[in-house]
């Protein structure tokens, strides 16, 4: 039988009940705990009117009551929306309407942000304290029977990942229950998750990588325990005391970990439990990769690769990191990965093409977006009747088979583990009253992924002071989409008789006043990205 | 003359933006006030402006979550360095 995070659930509860499936600070569940939790949580949801299909938001800290939540929306049949935390106001709103959420399950830390869509969506308390205003499922849950849940099959939709693309606003992924059963087996094989595993999660459970790191541990009865990353002290306190096996986590979480300004306490611990650390989001450094293996010389290193759209794409064999320290690997389990031209052609080995990807993990498409959906899941002549995920990423294959990253195709800001539009932050800056006109992009920062810059005119040709424009921003902007460079321009150049500015030379212009040379990826201090 | 408290809310109003009242008691960082990166920063300048080394197991998330328990280990801090550290303003 396929298998379902539902039956994973079960299965497991029926083999393992009394283990403890997730741990936190304050609370601990058992598998079957996690199971009669879970279904409680969908009857809560049917109980409040949530509909087969329904979109249900949820916009909770990292707790397993933000868990249950999840697996009751799952369970109840309706399609999880997860809410990115610091978003935009604007960015919110439009994922309530695109996806005409019915719920939005939060939390007393959260509410704040969401409080202000009560008029677009129905606001569910999920963790804490009894609100006189709002439904609360830990209160509900005590007066609900765990029931049998009705039938759903493979290809229902699961749920709908918002991610920014360079023009307009968020899209939606949509991915079905066969998808995340099928990526979350593929994972394990690779990873080689079992039982013994103790996972230490810091990613949070707002993107596909955070939640697989729930589906890994239904599927083979290993246990979750959450850590909230803040000082990189605790974290170390935390993987010696939580003997963690697993640690998944991306470039910006190790820059995190190895924070030289900070007195580390690597030297404490005993770290001889974990049997892998695995990253992807972004390009492992050879820093990265030295205090990896200096901090946790037992620990395998898994550097992967893949974009929402289909899940994963790559892993690296461990083995491989000492000769292959910069590869990405090759295709994941059950998927294929090419290289292929303008014509769709496969690139001979070395020769720069796009990544393409085919098999198991690729997703339903854009939500209601069939203009995007058919720009990047595409048909190709040689695999009739498959659609395949044309990435837009640029790689290139070597005699053996090992892929390497090149340069996305998109004008994209890869920023601390976001995705940031350029647009979005060039329509925040001029709002200011003084500034004319504004280009945004990305200056490499290996140790964040990438900074955010732009480059501004103002309307009397004089700079502005940079604390100034950074408060002004800091306002209605997120912290990582503030630009971490301002860079002023008397004026713009501009491209040839239309008119319109001419953004390769204006970033040229900018890398020059910067004094960075533009195609190196120069390790720029730590402390300007915030 | 200003006290920690009154400094300590300053810097964090001109570093975060954050326009709100910052509570001696309130946890910075399940308030959004702080995160992961501006929590470092907010070490950064307690060393440098209170004139204290914070050893790594002062740099933990228990010492400093409000402002009143960064003013607590600034003064444990001061009260053991005071033989060895130069104030520096």
């Amino acid at each position: 039988m396929p298998g379902s995070i539902f039956r994973f659930l079960c299965e497991t509860a029926e083999r393992l009940p009394q283990k403890i499936a997730i741990t936190s600070k304050t609370r601990s569940v058992t598998f079957a705990e996690l199971r009669d939790e879970a279904l409680a949580t969908a009857e809560c949801f049917r109980e409040l009117g949530v509909k087969p299909g329904d979109r249900v938001g949820i916009c909770m800290e990292k707790t397993l009551d933000q868990i249950s939540a999840i697996l009751g929306v799952l369970f109840a049949n309706a399609v999880l929306v997860p809410i990115l935390p610091r978003l935009k106001r604007s960015n919110i709103r439009h994922i309530i309407e695109n996806s005409e959420m019915a719920f939005l399950v939060t939390d007393s830390e959260r509410l704040n942000e969401v409080a202000e869509f009560a008029d677009i969506t129905k606001l569910v308390t999920g963790h804490g304290e009894l609100d006189e205003e709002r439904p609360n499922l830990p209160y509900l849950r005590r007066f609900l029977q765990p029931r049998m849940l009705s039938d759903r099959i493979g290809a229902d939709n699961a749920a709908i990942i918002y991610s920014s693309g360079s023009t307009g606003r968020p899209k939606g992924i949509l991915i079905s229950h066969r998808n995340l059963a099928d990526g979350a087996e593929i994972v394990a094989e690779y990873l080689d998750t079992n039982e013994s595993d103790r996972i230490g999660c810091v990613l949070s459970f707002n993107f596909d990588y955070g939640l697989n790191q729930i589906w890994q541990t239904l599927f083979k009865g290993a246990t979750l325990c959450l850590h909230d990353l803040a000082l990189p002290n605790d974290l170390f306190a935390f993987l010696a005391e939580e003997s963690i096996t697993a640690l998944p986590v991306m470039p910006v979480i190790i820059t995190k970990m190895f924070d030289r300004r900070l007195k580390l306490a690597t030297d404490s611990y005993d770290f001889s439990h974990l049997r892998y650390v695995c990253s992807t989001g972004g390009r492992l450094s050879q820093d990265m990769l030295t205090d990896l293996k200096s901090t946790f010389p037992t620990a395998k290193i898994y550097s992967m690769f893949g974009l929402t759209e289909a899940f994963r794409s790559t892993y690296l064999d461990p083995t491989k990191i000492e000769s292959h320290p910069t590869s990405i690997g090759k295709a994941i389990p059950d998927c294929q990965v090419l290289v292929l031209d303008e014509n769709g052609n496969e690139c001979a080995p070395h020769i720069i093409g796009e990544l393409v990807h085919r098999g198991a993990t690729v997703t339903k498409g854009y939500w209601r977006d069939p203009v995007n959906t058919a720009k990047v899941f595409r048909s190709h002549p040689s695999f009739p009747g498959e659609t395949l995920v044309f990435s837009g990423d640029k790689v290139i294959r070597d005699e053996e088979g090992y892929l390497y990253f090149v340069a996305r195709g998109d004008e994209m800001i890869k920023t601390k583990g976001f995705r940031v539009s350029p647009t979005e932050v060039e329509a925040e800056v001029v709002r200011h009253p003084d500034i004319g006109a504004a280009v945004a992009f990305a200056v490499p920062n290996i140790a964040i992924g990438e900074d955010v810059a732009c480059a501004y005119t103002t309307i009397n040709g004089q700079p502005l002071a940079e604390t100034t424009l950074k408060q002004f921003l800091k306002s209605n902007l997120p912290n990582h989409m503030v630009p971490a460079y301002l860079i002023h321009f008397e004026t713009f150049p501009i491209t040839g008789n239309d008119g319109k500015l001419d953004r390769k030379a204006i970033k040229e212009g900018a890398f020059e006043q910067l004094g960075i040379e533009r195609d190196k990826g120069v390790a720029i201090s730590f402390g300007q990205g915030t | 003359m200003r006290t920690e408290l009154g400094i300590l809310q300053d810097y964090i109003r001109l570093e975060t933006g954050y326009e709100g009242e910052v509570t001696s008691d309130a946890d910075l960082l399940r308030t959004h006030i702080l995160d992961s990166f501006s929590i470092v920063q907010l070490a950064m300048f307690v060393q440098e402006r209170f004139g204290i080394e914070l050893e790594a197991e002062d740099l933990v998330r228990d010492n400093l979550s409000t402002l009143s328990r960064v003013i607590a280990l600034i003064q444990k801090k001061k009260n053991t360095g005071l033989a060895n550290s130069e104030p520096r303003m």
